[in-house]
């Protein structure tokens, strides 16, 4: 389902532009300007206040790999592309530095409000698909701990799907997902059956 | 001798807003004969008229036909957003400025363009935070279908929904209809607390003879209980609603007859009809203020005639291109508008970023 839309309140952001001193800086600074976004400029290299700053415009033209402070493709704030050639490699290469959004240049009297708010929206739903993927993924990775969870209460005595229904009234009364009470239930089991050892290993080295 | 500067003045002299535009080729047109006939002022303005007879299409090209004909680099004009945004990608094509003299609904700072008339923090939330806590939080939201519309209603959804308020409807009207009965039908039904009307020309006039009735068959839509609210009603569409203008509360930031208008040449001046009047005069005193006895300087942009300024009295804020306005709410009562709030100095805030708003009276609500 799609989240709804935020137009952010961009009074006191701070924007980045990495591009070297030309007009169409100029023009965007002042674009920014007006929209009540502080702005500071950087060639060729960012400064570490960049990780502060809630928007970064990259030039698309002369930009390259290793400009970013961050894993590549993975910007902790929304990136928009200032594109002059629309030649494909340049455009892969802004896709791959992560761009949400994009101005052609020369950047004249508009487009930096638009760009700044397809960007955040991007960005935000972007973050919120890794998070639930990642969610999932760990989801994913605990079916086995399910598996083996039920396995073990089924081994008293219970049908499975008696076994199933148990776990999902632990995960509720511990409040806990039902991979973490399925791995508790595991772990509890592990714990048990190496106590003996641990024990054994105790008397041997007392 | 004085220098002769050509002028533009792009107002539509019929269509559906024509009251408007011919409010603002006044306010226009006396600012020029003063000017002209002022022994001190040094410039002479020469106005070259376009007609663009209220069709948006129009406008582009009547404006192209203005900078590339006569030597005008100043266009005095439009009256809807939508012909505002049809003429500016002319204006930077031909380094050409326009002057708007009419409020609109924010969100744009062109560096071709000079906003001498109030933006929403200017009119709208100063007006949905007086009528709050008066009348309640349940509004109606009507539009003439285009970004005027649009914007002011989003714009209101936010403000009153953040101030724990709701929409009990909301319906567009295309420009010129005089179709209101479904929305007449819906506030019947919704009872709201109040009726924010951003329908222009006709559709407003007959949308307020209706509402006329409706509040004479039930008592609730009185406008002393379920008030309409307008931000772009002035005294120049008073004669043609009449009666039914009664009781309705606009924003603006002039009613006539009120101080305060940054008026460059006379500060304080209260004669003008209405602030469209007012906002068109002031955009020709300014440009004349920023050329005086400087020759040549007509040809510069409006940008650079802003960073040059190095003398006081100037109006335009060279970041926003927007002014410094009173806020001023006022009722209609027989047939003029008598002021009911003022806000002194509110500056232009067109993106709602400079914390200039008035900010909501925080409203908090009881939770069962």
């Amino acid at each position: 389902m799609r989240r709804a839309i935020r137009i952010p309140n961009l009074g006191g952001a701070r924007a980045v532009i990495l591009h070297r001193p030309h007009p169409t800086v100029t023009a965007l600074i002042r674009q920014l300007t007006a929209i009540g976004v502080d702005v500071a400029q950087a060639w060729p290299e960012l400064g570490p206040d960049v990780i502060g700053a809630d928007y970064v415009f990259f030039d698309a033209d002369m930009g390259h790999d290793g400009m970013f402070p961050w894993p590549e493709g993975q910007p902790p704030m929304p990136m928009i592309a200032l594109i002059g050639s629309e030649a494909p490699g340049r455009i892969e290469w802004s896709l791959r530095a992560g761009a949400h959004a994009q101005l052609l240049k020369p950047v004249g009297d508009n487009g930096a409000y638009s760009a700044l708010l397809i960007a955040r929206d991007a960005f935000d739903a972007q973050k919120a698909l890794f998070a639930e993927i990642l969610d999932l993924k760990r989801r994913l990775d605990g079916r086995q701990t399910v598996v083996r969870a039920v396995t073990l209460l089924a081994g008293r005595g219970k049908s499975e799907e008696e076994a199933y229904a148990q776990l999902r009234q632990m995960a509720m009364a511990w409040r806990i997902s039902f991979e973490d009470a399925a791995s508790r239930i595991v772990a509890s089991r592990d714990a048990a059956s190496s106590r003996p050892q641990e024990a054994g290993h105790g008397r041997h080295n007392g | 001798m004085k220098r002769r500067v050509e002028i533009g003045l792009l107002y539509s002299r019929s269509g559906s807003y024509s009251l408007i535009s011919a409010a603002c080729r006044a306010g226009a047109m006396m600012a020029i004969a003063e000017l002209n006939a002022d022994p001190d002022s040094d410039v002479s303005f020469v106005p070259v008229e376009r007609d663009p007879g209220g069709n948006v299409d129009l406008y582009g090209p009547l404006c192209e036909e203005i900078l590339q004909e006569t030597t005008a680099r100043h266009v005095i004009g439009c009256v809807t957003s939508s012909s505002r945004k049809e003429v500016i990608p002319t204006l930077e094509r031909f380094g050409g400025t326009l002057w708007y003299a009419v409020p609109y609904e924010g969100f744009e700072a062109s560096d071709h363009v000079v906003y001498t008339h109030a933006c929403p923090n200017q009119h709208l939330l100063p007006l949905l935070d007086w009528v709050m806590p008066q009348y309640g939080r349940r509004a109606y939201l009507t539009g003439s279908n285009y970004i005027w519309g649009w914007e002011m209603n989003r714009l209101a959804r936010e403000r009153i929904t953040q101030a724990g308020g709701d929409i009990a409807g909301e319906r567009y009207l295309p420009i010129g209809s005089r179709d209101v009965g479904r929305m007449i039908d819906e506030i019947r039904f919704s009872r709201p607390d109040f009726i924010l009307n951003s329908l222009i020309g006709p559709s407003s006039y007959e949308f307020l003879a209706a509402f006329r009735v409706l509040g004479t068959e039930d008592s609730h839509f009185h406008p002393s209980h379920c008030p309409v609210l307008s931000c772009n009603l002035t005294e120049c569409e008073l004669p043609a609603i009449g009666p039914a203008a009664e009781g309705l509360v606009a924003a603006g930031p002039y009613f006539r007859g009120v101080d305060g208008w940054p008026d460059s040449a006379r500060p304080g001046a209260a004669r003008f009809g209405s602030s469209h009047e007012a906002a068109a005069f002031t955009a020709v005193f300014e440009l004349a203020r920023l050329l005086k006895g400087r020759p040549g300087t007509e040809e510069l942009s409006i940008a650079q005639l802003l960073s040059e300024d190095r003398r006081a009295g100037g109006i335009v804020d060279p970041e926003t291109h927007h002014t410094v306005l009173p806020a001023i709410i006022a009722r209609v009562e027989g047939g003029a508008f008598r002021v009911l709030h003022r806000r002194d100095r509110v500056a232009g805030d067109p993106y709602l970023t400079r914390g200039a708003q008035t900010s909501a009276a925080p409203y908090l609500r009881v939770v069962s």
